[in-house]
């Protein structure tokens, strides 16, 4: 009865897809033999009078291909006393035995279907079945009714995660105004959504959609509440699973969603589930979850039925004309699913970069400053074939590595001055710097840091929790950091697109809320320490929070002094599922300029990596060799894909997330200072820093106040987010460039590197070079030589001319880009 | 030639009533068709394609178009009769919906042939206030379920209960609890009942929400429709009669306070200053000002006469739901979401105390010098309106009570209950009388 419509629209909906799915069987069967259908699932199971089955139609080719053909698929009931079936969805009718008999392409499949208590009720599941119907219609959605004050006086919880609160407003508020028992379908909250009655929002709903009947028939039963013994759900299964591989132009899937419940029953949610793609410029998904692929690529569909969350990657290919694969140079194993993926989705890498672009890169990458003239001239020279894997592992060796490394990290772990006073920072860093320069192996660099105690003096790692000032920030931090969780939604409500529920959040919370900080005598020092006592509140339910971590749950025996420990010995675990990929990626992503999970610190479901087994790999590796970051650095520099030219082909040119090529990007604000100071030979100073320290070794911003660091996006540090470190390019930095101070005073400066050169007797020739030499690594070509010395012989002033050409290099996209 | 235009004037007079049944009637036949299909999207909250049909004028007046919305006697160059009939799904209203009823369309039609007059007296008018008094559906004969009571009232002598039900008013005998009559023809759901002075009257105040509010007013005695007031696009929740008894205030959903004369039915002033629902009104001593509290987290004070707001009260920083005036005319009684009952100066707003109640108030009534209150904690407090004093407080009911009343003669409180349940008891001693569910047949 319930689903009538429902069965109405589906008919509609199948009609006017039927052609193209016709029509894609008609193509791809000039090219492979459709050999077999298959079904999903294979046997229905309807147990109830409200239940019904998708189908999902596969269709297998002689070539090992496959399509869905489920709009092209004509079902039907061997038995119409027991199930019926509209279009591709079964429905139940009276308890007994059936068969549904599924034909596509010229193949048939036949389908058991088992059908029981149709003889007893079946009431509307208000928390899984009416919230989930709101859900669907984005009714408690952020942007509506979900939003904290409401909307039009009618207030939902945001994706109906406080179900206590939407009983209260749906049936209760305002004298019971918005459901009429009565007479259902004269109820406010379907006569507004109709735009019956005026609603802000529109038309949200239509009288056949599933929703609707499931909003209705749960008014008409008078709006009851679940009883506490219903079945719950506990997980949702979506098909097909990750991992299908569609082919222009068949590039259409339908979706089904099975909802599992606590006493063992599968239920058929699709009409429930709410889908979206995490790339819609590659696939579009609509209501009734049909996905659309629109070009070649990978997205991720997320299905969401209440708080459960499921993803299905489906990747899109296509025929590229004249696309032959190379076969190109694979170092390790980086490479070989670097190609994997590009070979799938036809993209051809670059060639290898030159040892000119080689050098400059890699010393920018491990250790942040240009190589001297001497360092160039010695790699140009050397002879062996394996000299840029000998650099990689000296770089790694190098002072300046840890000092580097450092600086990013400090960025993450917020080292100011001004949260961690000026005597703390350095001490701070030099613990960050010493964990680099030591090799340690992040899983004991992790532990130091999170079960840090005592005097933030002489414990430095302390700090972390002077930083992060209070739980939530702790919760929020250390998610974002090391679970690349982005949490502070699910502080105040479930968040509205991932798993993490509110309860999370304050069960997270349970193994860092006994962290006390204490001031000193001594100035500038904080004591942290562990009160062996207080427990978590769970705001909305009032409920006392156990310390949960994801994938183990409750921790039901927690350490008695120190609940950090199990934290932290939870996340070092080797099989802990975010650790090691969060931080491979984040490596990745420095030396990339794009992790594979992009943006790096933001994991999730709807992001999915742009290269699942490579990001799993790295991480395998990482871990089997002992959380050691030089090593797994050092892997990715030697991969062919780090050497890779950046410079596109006509295979590679619209591809930004696959590393067919190297993408080239600006020089943060740290790396070009120290450039500049580099290739002028004229230092920066910095406050009360020793003369001679580098931008890039700086322990805090705030310990200097650099007007050209922040115009080129130096963090503040104020949060533990790495998109805070902009190189989004702008008008104050082209305004730096072209007549800044800083530029200006160091092409001015009397000892400056062409100045001393002419002091040295050097003709301008050799001048040229040098500056060429010094900025971009290499000689410069003929034609950029004799444009210099024409400009030096127009000008009267040798000098000038000369800080001129210096002027028009450090204006080169050569010099300000890595590349 | 006397006689000769003496017989055109009867006729004239004659025709159009002769021809009555035939003629189609803006304000009673095509009006609720624009209601109930066009409204939505094309009334004041939105106004799709810049065209809205909640007046007559704006219904004749042309949209983004610039076609002619309506032309009198032409249906060719009326836009709107146009896009009804189009074959056109994209083109057709209402978009994405089941075409209009041929017949309705077909009355459309004849009632531009006919000229498209107008029948009511203010083109400006919005709809809902011209259209005549619909008859509403009758209630279910047994209630499948309860309702809300969300109005109770004694009748004059305190012999009987007066609840309001589904599409009715039902009394009830107030020392058995049996069903004494059902009174038909009401609205949806009723949110507030009074009798007049003399007992003559009832006026059920209520309606659809989201769809319509009126106050109906029924000769007590036979059940009887008198005449509907107030009639506005979503719920009245207020209806309070003067103290001389020669006025009607009304006020609801709209955000309006409506006064009208008793029982001439002629509206005398309209009141539009809250920004949100108008929960309840009261009128002071003398029948010189009106109080008003609303969901707007205000209450305010109005002089009948000029309609002037005297002062704004935003003490309770949430709903206000109830207000009543001292027995000394310059306090004033509120209550609502904060959970308590105020009491502040009317001549410039300031608080002067508060009582806490056990829960959010959903209404605060005054008889006599009686308040009293009923709250989300189930329970029915009564306060003396003199001293500000809890007398007593009147518990039972398994569910948040939305009504109470007092009888004083009787000296008995009744409140209703979300539930449906219905509770009588003594203020003598605060024994209950009687507990009755109030749907008819209902279990």
């Amino acid at each position: 009865m319930q689903f009538r419509n429902l069965r109405k629209t589906y008919v509609l909906m199948v009609a006017s897809l039927l052609w193209s799915g016709l029509a894609t069987v008609g193509l791809q069967a000039e090219e492979a033999q459709l050999e077999r259908i298959e079904v999903y699932p294979a046997e229905v199971q309807l147990t109830g009078v409200r239940e019904q089955a998708q189908l999902v139609v596969t269709g297998h080719f002689a070539d090992g291909s496959i399509q869905d053909l489920t709009r092209a698929a004509t079902v039907s009931t061997a038995n119409a006393e027991v199930v019926t079936v509209d279009g591709t969805v079964a429905y139940p009718q009276a308890n007994g035995d059936g068969a549904l008999n599924v034909e596509a392409g010229g193949k048939t499949a036949t389908v058991k279907v088992v059908v029981t208590n149709q003889d007893q009720p079946q009431p509307v599941s208000f928390l899984y079945d009416t919230l989930a119907a709101l859900s669907k219609n984005s009714c408690n959605a952020g942007a509506c009714h979900g939003s904290p004050s409401g909307k039009g006086g009618f207030r939902l919880s945001l994706r109906a995660f406080d179900p206590k609160l939407d009983e209260l407003t749906l049936i209760r508020e305002d004298f019971g105004r918005r459901t009429n028992s009565l007479d259902p379908e004269n109820s406010l909250l379907l006569l507004k959504p109709l735009m019956k009655v005026a609603h802000g929002g529109g038309r949200q709903i239509r009288a056949g959609d599933p929703a609707y009947a499931v909003i209705r028939d749960w008014i008409a039963e008078g709006c009851k509440m679940d009883t506490a013994e219903a079945a719950r759900p506990v997980k949702i299964e979506v098909y097909p699973k990750s991992g299908r591989v569609l082919k222009k132009p068949a590039m259409q899937q339908q979706l089904s969603v099975w909802a599992h419940f606590s006493d063992g029953s599968v239920r058929d949610v699709t009409p429930l589930a709410v889908f979206s793609s995490s790339d819609v410029e590659v696939a579009d998904v609509d209501r009734n979850g049909l996905v659309e692929g629109l070009k070649r690529g990978e997205v991720a569909v997320v299905v969401r039925y209440l708080e459960f969350i499921e993803s299905s990657f489906i990747t899109f290919v296509e025929d590229v004309e004249n696309f032959v694969w190379n076969d190109p140079q694979v170092n390790n194993y980086i490479d070989v699913a670097v190609d994997d993926k590009l070979k799938q989705l036809k993209y051809l890498p670059s060639d290898l970069c030159t040892d000119e672009e080689f050098i400059r890169r890699v010393y920018l990458d491990v250790i942040g400053i240009l190589p001297t003239l001497e360092e160039v001239t010695a790699f140009a020279a050397d002879e062996d074939p394996a000299k840029r894997d000998k650099t990689i592992d000296s770089l790694l060796d190098r002072s300046e590595f840890s000092k580097f490394w450092a600086l990013k990290w400090g960025d993450l772990l917020r080292l100011t001055s001004g949260q961690v006073t000026n005597e703390g920072v350095y001490k701070y860093y030099r613990w960050v710097e010493r964990s680099f320069r030591e090799n340690q192996p992040y899983d004991e660099f992790a532990t130091e840091l999170l079960t840090a105690t005592g005097s933030t003096f002489s414990n430095p790692a302390a700090n972390f929790y002077r930083t992060s000032k209070d739980m939530n920030d702790c919760v929020e931090t250390i998610s974002q950091v090391f679970l690349g969780a982005r949490l502070q939604c699910a502080k105040c409500h479930n968040h509205p697109f991932e798993r993490w529920t509110q309860d999370n959040y304050y069960g997270m919370a349970a193994f860092f809320n006994r962290v006390q900080r204490a001031n000193t005598k001594r100035a500038n020092e904080m004591f942290i320490y562990v009160s062996q006592s207080g427990e978590v509140t769970q705001p909305r339910t009032q409920q006392q929070m156990k310390p949960w971590a994801p994938g183990v749950g409750d921790i039901e025996e927690p350490n008695e002094f120190d609940r950090r420990i199990d934290f932290a010995n939870w996340l070092t675990k080797p099989d802990n599922p975010y650790f090691a990929k969060i931080e491979v990626n984040r490596i990745w992503s420095q030396v990339f300029g794009r992790g594979i999970v992009e943006p790096a610190d933001d994991f999730r479901d709807t992001n999915p990596p742009s290269n699942a087994v490579l990001l799993d790999q790295l991480a395998k590796d990482f871990v089997e060799n002992g959380y050691d970051r030089k090593k797994i650095l050092a892997t990715i520099l030697k991969s062919r894909t780090y050497q890779t030219s950046y410079q596109p082909n006509e295979f590679n040119e619209d591809d930004t997330k696959y590393f067919s090529h190297y993408q080239p990007r600006l020089l943060s604000a740290e790396q070009l200072l120290d450039a500049i100071c580099h290739v002028t030979q004229v230092a920066e100073s910095f406050g009360g820093l020793p003369p001679g320290t580098k931008a890039t070794h700086l322990p805090a911003p705030d310990l200097v106040n650099n007007e050209f660091l922040k115009i080129f996006g130096q963090p503040e540090r104020q949060t533990v987010c790495a998109c805070e470190r902009t190189n989004e390019s702008n008008l104050s930095m082209a305004i730096q460039f072209f007549n800044g101070p800083l530029i200006y005073n160091k092409l001015k400066n009397e000892s400056n590197s062409f100045r001393k050169s002419i002091t040295a007797g050097e003709d301008d020739t050799q001048i040229i070079t040098r500056l060429y030499n010094l900025a971009v690594c290499r000689n410069p070509s003929e034609t950029e030589l004799k444009a210099s010395l024409d400009h030096i012989a127009s000008k009267e002033n040798r000098v000038e001319a000369l800080e001129d050409i210096c002027w028009a290099i450090l204006n080169t996209n050569e010099f300000l880009f890595q590349h | 030639m006397n006689k000769f235009s003496l017989s055109l004037c009867v006729a004239a007079l004659l025709l159009p009533s002769l021809n009555a049944q035939d003629a189609v009637s803006f304000k009673a036949d095509i009006a609720p068709i624009l209601i109930n299909n066009c409204l939505a999207c094309h009334g004041p909250k939105k106004a799709e394609g810049g065209y809205r049909v909640d007046t007559f004028e704006r219904f004749l007046r042309e949209g983004d178009s610039g076609a002619a919305a309506i032309t009198a006697g032409n249906h060719d160059e009326s836009e709107s009769l146009r896009r009804i009939k189009s074959e056109d799904e994209f083109e057709r209203m209402p978009l994405e919906n089941d075409p209009l009823a041929a017949a309705e369309i077909e009355l459309i039609e004849k009632w531009v042939t006919e000229g498209a007059k107008y029948d009511a007296e203010d083109p400006k008018a919005f709809l809902s206030t011209i259209v005549p008094a619909p008859t509403h559906p009758t209630p279910p004969e047994v209630y499948p379920l309860t309702v809300p009571i969300t109005s109770v009232a004694f009748s004059p002598d305190g012999s009987q209960v007066v609840t309001g039900g589904y599409h009715e008013v039902v009394l009830w005998n107030a020392t058995d609890g049996t069903l004494v009559k059902r009174i038909q023809n009401v609205g949806q759901r009723t949110f507030a009942l009074r009798f007049s002075h003399d007992g003559q009257h009832l006026v059920a105040a209520g309606g659809a929400p989201g769809k319509l509010g009126e106050a109906r007013i029924f000769d007590a005695a036979s059940g009887d429709l008198v005449t509907v007031l107030g009639t506005t696009s979503d719920v009245v929740l207020d209806v309070q009669f003067s103290p001389a008894g020669d006025r009607l205030a009304i006020a609801g959903a709209d955000s309006t306070i409506r006064i009208y004369e008793f029982p001439a039915g002629n509206l005398v002033r309209a009141i539009s200053s809250h920004s949100d629902w108008i929960m309840a009104v009261a009128w002071d001593n003398e029948g010189k000002r009106l109080a008003s509290a609303s969901r707007d987290k205000t209450a305010k004070l109005f002089d009948v006469e000029t309609g002037e707001l005297l002062v704004t009260y935003s003490g309770h920083n949430n709903h206000v739901k109830g207000v009543a005036f001292h027995p000394d005319n310059q306090h004033i009684y509120t209550a609502g979401g904060d959970k308590k009952v105020h009491w502040w100066k009317a001549a410039d707003a300031k608080k002067v105390g508060e009582l806490a109640q056990g829960g959010e108030v959903y209404k605060l009534e005054k008889i006599g010098g009686v308040i009293t209150t009923s709250s989300a904690d189930r329970t029915v407090r009564q306060i003396d309106a003199a001293t500000q004093k809890e007398v007593r407080n009147y518990g039972g009911h398994a569910d948040w009570t939305l009504s109470s009343a007092f009888h004083e003669s009787t000296k008995r409180i009744a409140g209703g209950a979300f539930d449906g349940a219905v509770k009588i008891w003594n203020t003598e001693d605060g024994a209950e009388v009687i507990s009755f569910v109030a749907a008819p047949g209902a279990k």
